[in-house]
């Protein structure tokens, strides 16, 4: 189906990550499909919400993609919402991310990330201790969550409720001794409220991709040299586009853009009160600055400022 | 003796001329009746018997043989109980037989001889008036119907006894003058200006009315939705006399027309519960009869709660939204009725209502997707605008900007009339009423866009989610937007709001 062999590793092989033969309750056997995991490279695992918000997305992303480009490999179980949008950040970024299923290698679960199943077997790997064929069922997902943690050095969880099977993966990463970070969201955000009491419990705050790099004793590397450099430049031609397209949008677009948020959604019926423009202009607005690049529509009628870096 | 009238079968839509002939003649007394006649018409003999009997006349002791012709034609249905009852005065020569002649006859019989109602007077006056009829017989309940067809000469009779002095001495029966035929006027005790905030909603709603497009409301619980559909019908536009008539010959069959307004004067509004089987959506029967799609035909299908109908039943609405008619097979036959209808769909975004507001939304991401699937793409695909209405806020109900949102509908219908005159210029020598219903081969004859509009347009297309279908449907309803502008050809602007409303794919749900 992927014109590439599905491998088993037994718990002997040289090939078995070392991370993961350290620990008891580790599987006998490994299915994978595309590369493993280099032992080599700092590995962080990002997992969170499935139902995520668009902030959610966007900083799944962002870690995913600047870890990535910094060659730290990302690990993550390739479901919806968060753990697909920071292996896609990985995989964008030209870095390498592995996922480990809860179904077996040849099964693409959920159905609607086959691009990046086919990305991660090209650009990385999938890893599952289920034997091929394998259906998704429901009871496999918790336990194979003590394979992502195993397998990375650091686990951030990006957006979680309190009662929220990345949790699961946070307690299994405590048991293996794995750091845990969890990305700080609004007090009252029920898709937060994991992250903050993970917080308060003492988890690591992961404020910035380069919290994540300092831990990994990286962070010189991130702030001097090359890739600051190149990343700067980014931003700045991102921003220099975001200026141009600016400059030629119409005066309707360039006012509901200064009343569109980065992370919160807006109903046009609300800009349109906020701006006192007649609704179909404002809706008329939202679709140009959609077609600049400067909105997003993240669910019907609901908008917010595209994400600034993304490459 | 011989005798015979004209008088109709239905079936389907389809009314076709029928023969009824009686022979008398003489031997052993035996009534007998052919012509592929179903249980309704072969019980016509009993109810003509007695209403001879009242009437102080008996059936002729002789060999009496009645036959429906054409014979191979399936027919049912009591309207042939006052030919039947005719031919066989005229054959016994009680009532001259050559007074049938060009005569065309319905009406059921009662035991005592009175003339009752019968369903589909309306296109069989139609078929009379097409046919070499010089004058036609109906039941004086009826009588209102049949005239609404201009040129053919009508009588209503009340009973049998009235029919047999009409025929012998050419008297009509003194009847009170019909009472002066009530215009129904469109008096609702709905407005839009009951709706608070959903201003993207009342666009819609506005867009939709306009320019006949299909419409899907989804939303949290009590943001409206079902108001918002309910006062739908206050700004459709008005009916001409030709989409009168078709909506009328619809419901006459369907008997669900009534004397005092024998002709539908308003768009219909049909909103099946989902707990409609597909028969009942379709139509069905043996011989079908019209189902909820017809009975919506130039007026509105309202389908409340979308996801909870079966799924086998919404699909049937595929063809239709397409073909603007609906081709029903059954052994006897293939039956077409016309569905040009506007589908008004609302649904909740998921079992628990409220997402996208994740902060609220309780659902599983599984419940949402299983949701969202119980309505295929490609029907979704085929509704033009989507919009979501959002919960309503406190400042939306009362205070300021409660009145600032507030529109009536009084205001929205002076907008869809408008629009209604710049489409009938339009479609002048064409048989296109509404912007949706132009053809993909006269998009560029009747929609010009500016370059800058082909480009906006073009860019959405290429960044993914448009098919080949929605991408028509986006013109129509830039177009509609546009005339809502007064605005000849189409302006970035109209193509970017039209963009907005888009058929939805998967993407409203980003899961």
């Amino acid at each position: 189906m992927t014109g590439r062999e599905i491998r088993t590793i037994l718990k002997d092989d040289p090939l078995y990550p070392e991370k993961m033969k350290q620990l008891s309750d580790m599987p006998d056997t490994l299915y994978a499909l595309g590369a493993l995991p280099d032992p080599e490279q700092p590995t962080v695992a990002i997992v969170g919400a499935r139902l995520c918000s668009a902030y959610g997305r966007n900083t799944a992303y962002d870690f995913g993609q600047i870890l990535a480009s910094h060659g730290v490999q990302i690990i993550s179980g390739m479901a919806a919402g968060i753990d697909s949008s920071s292996q896609e950040g990985a995989l964008d970024a030209g870095g390498r991310s592995y996922a480990v299923l809860g179904c077996g290698v040849d099964v693409c679960y959920p159905r609607a990330n086959t691009t990046l199943y086919h990305r991660l077997i090209k650009e990385g790997g999938v890893l599952s201790e289920q034997p091929p064929g394998t259906p998704p069922l429901p009871y496999y997902f918790p336990s194979r969550n003590r394979i992502i943690s195993a397998l990375a050095d650091i686990v951030i969880v990006v957006e979680a409720r309190v009662r929220s099977g990345s949790l699961i993966t946070v307690d299994f990463a405590l048991a293996q001794g794995r750091s845990v970070y969890a990305v700080p969201g609004r007090v009252g955000d029920a898709l937060s409220d994991g992250c903050n009491a993970l917080i308060a419990q003492g988890a690591g705050i992961a404020y910035a991709p380069e919290a994540i790099l300092n831990e990994l004793k990286m962070l010189d590397d991130a702030l001097s040299g090359e890739k600051r450099r190149k990343r700067a430049a980014r931003r700045a031609t991102e921003n220099e586009k975001r200026v141009q397209a600016m400059e030629t949008i119409t005066a309707e677009a360039k006012q509901i853009y200064a009343l569109l948020e980065d992370n919160e959604t807006q109903h046009p019926d609300a800009l349109a009160s906020l701006s006192s423009l007649p609704l179909p202009q404002v809706r008329a607005a939202l679709m140009e600055l959609i077609r600049e690049g400067l909105a997003e529509e993240s669910a019907r009628d609901n908008y917010l400022r595209s994400s600034p870096v993304r490459e | 003796m011989y005798s015979s009238i004209m008088s109709a079968a239905i079936s389907g839509l389809t009314v076709t001329d029928v023969r009824v002939e009686t022979d008398m003649g003489d031997g052993l007394p035996l009534f007998t009746m052919v012509g592929c006649l179903s249980s309704q018409i072969r019980e016509a003999e009993a109810r003509v018997r007695s209403a001879f009997r009242n009437l102080r006349f008996s059936m002729p002791a002789k060999r009496i043989t009645v036959n429906l012709s054409p014979a191979d034609l399936p027919k049912s249905s009591s309207r042939f109980d006052l030919p039947i009852a005719l031919t066989i005065l005229a054959a016994s020569g009680l009532i001259p037989e050559e007074s049938l002649h060009g005569v065309m006859a319905v009406g059921e019989l009662s035991l005592s001889g009175e003339l009752l109602r019968i369903k589909g007077v309306l296109p069989i006056a139609m078929k009379a008036k097409e046919t070499d009829i010089r004058l036609l017989i109906v039941p004086q309940s009826n009588e209102a119907e049949a005239r609404a067809v201009d040129d053919i000469a009508v009588i209503g009779l009340g009973s049998l006894t009235d029919a047999v002095d009409f025929f012998r001495n050419g008297c009509l029966p003194d009847t009170p003058a019909a009472p002066a035929r009530k215009q129904k006027l469109n008096i609702y005790t709905e407005d839009f200006s009951d709706i608070r905030g959903q201003s993207s909603a009342k666009r819609a709603a506005l867009i939709s009315a306009a320019g006949f497009h299909n419409l899907i409301l989804i939303g949290a619980p009590g943001s409206g939705k079902t108001m918002i559909a309910r006062r739908m019908p206050t700004i459709l536009p008005s009916l001409t006399r030709e989409e009168s008539l078709e909506i009328s010959r619809i419901y006459s069959i369907a008997g669900l027309t009534d004397d005092s307004m024998p002709l539908i004067g308003t768009r219909p509004f049909r909103h099946p519960h989902h707990t409609i089987s597909p028969q009942a959506l379709a139509g069905g029967g043996k011989i079908p009869s019209p189902g909820e799609v017809s009975l919506a035909h130039r007026g509105i299908l309202f389908l409340d709660e979308m996801p909870e109908f079966q799924q086998k039943t919404i699909e049937i609405l595929r063809q239709p939204l397409e073909d603007r008619e609906i081709i029903i097979s059954r052994s006897a036959g293939s039956f077409c009725f016309p569905a040009n209808f506007l589908l008004l769909a609302a649904m909740n975004p998921c079992p628990c209502g409220c997402y996208p507001d994740m902060n609220r939304c309780t659902c599983t991401p599984r419940a949402v997707t299983e949701y969202r699937n119980r309505i295929s793409g490609p029907l979704l695909d085929r509704i033009d605008l989507s919009v979501q209405c959002p919960p309503v806020t406190y400042e939306d109900l009362s205070g300021e900007r409660a009145r600032a949102s507030s529109v009536s509908s009084a205001q929205l219908r002076a907008q869809v009339e408008t629009v209604r005159e710049i489409q009938r210029d339009r479609f002048k020598g064409t048989s296109l009423h509404f912007n949706s219903e132009i053809p993909s081969s006269e998009i560029s004859r009747y929609c010009a866009m500016s370059p800058a509009a082909e480009t906006a347009l073009e860019h959405a297309f290429r960044s993914g989610s448009l098919s080949a279908r929605s991408y028509y449907r986006i013109i129509r309803v830039a177009r509609t937007i546009a005339d809502l502008d007064s605005s000849p050809g189409l302006l970035p602007r109209h193509v970017d709001e039209a963009l907005t409303y888009r058929p939805l794919d998967s993407g409203f749900w980003r899961l």
